[in-house]
């Protein structure tokens, strides 16, 4: 059989690119809140859905999809740690509670989608898939073929890991909630607000979510399980990297990318299913969390 | 359907889901293991039934080994998972559970893929009426769940099951005392994968079908609702969390059939399984039931001498 391998590699970039831009939020937030939001999932979707409406339904571009699904999904997000996990938490709520809330909240606001789309039709949600009608463009270089939403995912990633480092490490937020990720009540005793900054990080979470899920959406398609069928990965980006740590998820997302990729053509060569590239996610999970449950984060300083 | 069958059917599954709600109580109940995959074994228990009946075994058989290689499923999974945090035992067994659905969904060869394969049921009557075939379900089903509930029992009211408990508060302490927790917490995981497995095989020999499309992730969160509803810790409120969740999803089906709704009502009953466990978490967390507490014959002989040790731990 004949690989194309330069065409393996950009496809890995371009997958560690989304599983990037997908990633960062859960992994912030779960570092800073100590449990893993399995909602998160459904802020993918909606974003998708904010987006395919924006840019769809109502023709005003995707710059402007992406802007306004940040912005909605990101208040989601914030109503859910300020409606549910921030009570709970308070009421002494143990990890295995707040991660049931996690999962009934994804529920709610995955059949909330379609429910919306029945009563405002204009919305154009439902359970069937719709699908973005902007073409992109392809180009070839040399061997290799990239598509313009290609280029964007590889810029946004590239342009998200630049602002989220001069952010993480030269701004007051920045640093607060760094502080707040490594040492909570050290960081109450500084000064820091610490619930304002939980509210930004996950109101920037959810929002980052919501533009992975445009990309994933406009690469596939916009449907309530957008989100859920990304579970994996996200979560094994989020281990493998160490949770919390944002430039552990860098690393991961494109050693994740670059193992699914690889194993695409593997399992091909084998003669089994495609449908399998999840399983090495899955794979990379385990083993992560068996040899080394802190992930990657040993390499890189706390952040 | 006629009502008096309609009602059969709802003792059917509140059987059925009494015995996986009876297995996440020891899990999660008892020992505080966050089992999110709980269809995972669910699954196994279904597709070894229908697989073993095929190859013509008799329906006890089946039931019995169907739930022996789910304790084996329990017991792979507790290797990587135990030593984990709370947390990445949840992660772990959640996404498993997307991986075997994936596998029986893509092996066409294994139960028909995604169009699933026809079981038959345990104990055919021919020529009997439906109903006859329902009581029968039924009294099948509830001697495996009776089975289950003495075990629960027996179990948690045991040193074994004070061990259990003490590995939920505390397990550090626990380990402190010499008790091994990693060996507790995979046999608990064995038991409870075991029942899981028995419920999923007399769940497809009810049906008579199997396909991958059954064993959703909403399956495990359903036995969720039921054991934090009824009450964790306490058998009886696993019994009642399975039972009011069941007829709270009948009365929901029937009042979408009543109810002409602007939208999707199965959408609606999914949001309102998501509200009532919100609601739950944060004004009940304890669940309706109290946990229930250590009997065995000296704690009663205490409690009739004057019920010091109950009013302490009140």
């Amino acid at each position: 059989m004949d690989v194309n391998w330069a065409q393996v590699l950009v496809n890995s970039l371009v997958t560690g690119s989304l599983y990037l831009i997908a990633s960062v939020g859960l992994t912030l937030t779960y570092g800073l809140s100590g449990f893993p939001n399995f909602a998160y999932a459904e802020y993918i979707s909606l974003g998708g859905f904010v987006g395919y409406f924006v840019a769809d339904e109502l023709g005003a571009g995707l710059p402007a999809a992406f802007i306004v699904a940040f912005l909605v999904v990101g208040v989601v997000g914030f109503l859910c740690y300020r409606g549910i996990f921030q009570p709970m938490a308070r009421r002494g709520a143990t990890i295995i509670h707040l991660m049931v809330a996690s999962i009934a909240l994804g529920l709610i606001l995955r059949h909330l989608i379609p429910v919306f789309g029945d009563f405002i039709p204009a919305l154009g949600w439902s359970w069937a898939p719709s699908y973005f009608t902007i073409t992109w463009v392809a180009f070839d270089f040399g061997p290799v073929r990239l598509t313009g939403l290609w280029l964007w995912t590889i810029f946004t990633a590239v342009a998200l890991s630049v602002v989220l480092h001069f952010l993480l490490t030269r701004t007051r937020i920045g640093k607060a909630i760094r502080a707040t990720s490594s040492n909570p009540d050290l960081a109450l005793a500084s000064g820091i607000d610490v619930e304002k900054v939980i509210w930004i990080t996950w109101f920037l979470g959810a929002g980052l979510a919501a533009v992975a899920g445009i990309f994933r959406g406009a690469e596939t398609q916009v449907w309530p399980m957008t989100g859920w069928e990304m579970i994996l990965p996200v979560f094994a980006v989020v281990m493998l990297g160490g949770i919390g740590n944002f430039y552990g998820a860098i690393a991961a997302a494109f050693i994740i990318g670059l193992a699914e990729n690889i194993g695409v053509v593997a399992l091909t060569a084998l003669g089994l299913s495609t449908s399998y590239r999840i399983g090495i996610a899955f794979l990379i999970l385990i083993i992560t969390l068996i040899v080394k449950p802190q992930g990657l984060a040993m390499f890189f300083r706390r952040s | 359907m006629d009502p008096s069958m309609y009602l059969l059917d709802l003792v059917v599954f509140i059987g059925i889901f009494g015995i996986m709600s009876l297995s996440l109580n020891l899990e999660f109940g008892f020992t505080g293991l966050a089992n999110f995959g709980k269809v995972v074994f669910f699954l196994i228990g279904a597709y070894s039934y229908a697989l073993l009946s095929q190859a013509g075994f008799p329906f006890y058989l089946c039931l019995i080994i169907g739930a022996l290689i789910a304790a084996v499923f329990g017991f792979l999974i507790s290797l990587p998972a135990l030593r984990l945090r709370t947390d990445y035992l949840a992660i772990v067994i959640l996404t498993s559970g997307e991986i075997i659905r994936l596998i029986v969904k893509t092996e066409d060869w294994i139960a028909g893929g995604d169009w699933g394969t026809s079981v038959a049921p345990a104990i055919a009557l021919p020529g009997a009426s439906a109903h006859a075939g329902i009581l029968v379900n039924i009294g099948l089903v509830y001697v495996c769940l009776f089975i289950c509930f003495t075990i629960s029992r027996l179990l948690t009211n045991s040193p074994y099951g004070r061990v259990m408990r003490a590995i939920r508060e505390d397990e550090v302490a626990a380990e402190a005392l010499g008790k091994d927790r990693a060996k507790y917490k995979a046999q608990i995981l064995m038991l409870g994968s075991a029942m899981a497995g028995l419920a999923g095989g007399l769940y497809v020999q009810y049906l008579h079908y199997v396909l991958p499309g059954m064993f959703l992730p909403i399956v495990t969160f359903t036995v969720w609702i039921m054991v934090l509803l009824g009450g964790p810790a306490n058998c009886w409120g696993a019994l009642l969390g399975a039972a009011l969740v069941e007829v709270f999803d009948r009365g929901a089906n029937l009042a979408k059939d009543l109810l002409t709704l602007p939208t999707d009502a199965s959408n609606l009953q999914y949001i309102l399984f998501g509200v009532l466990i919100l609601l739950v978490l944060l004004y009940r967390p304890q669940g309706l039931l109290k946990e229930s507490a250590v009997k065995t014959r000296a704690t009663e002989r205490v409690r009739s001498l004057g019920g010091a040790v109950r009013n302490k731990e009140d």
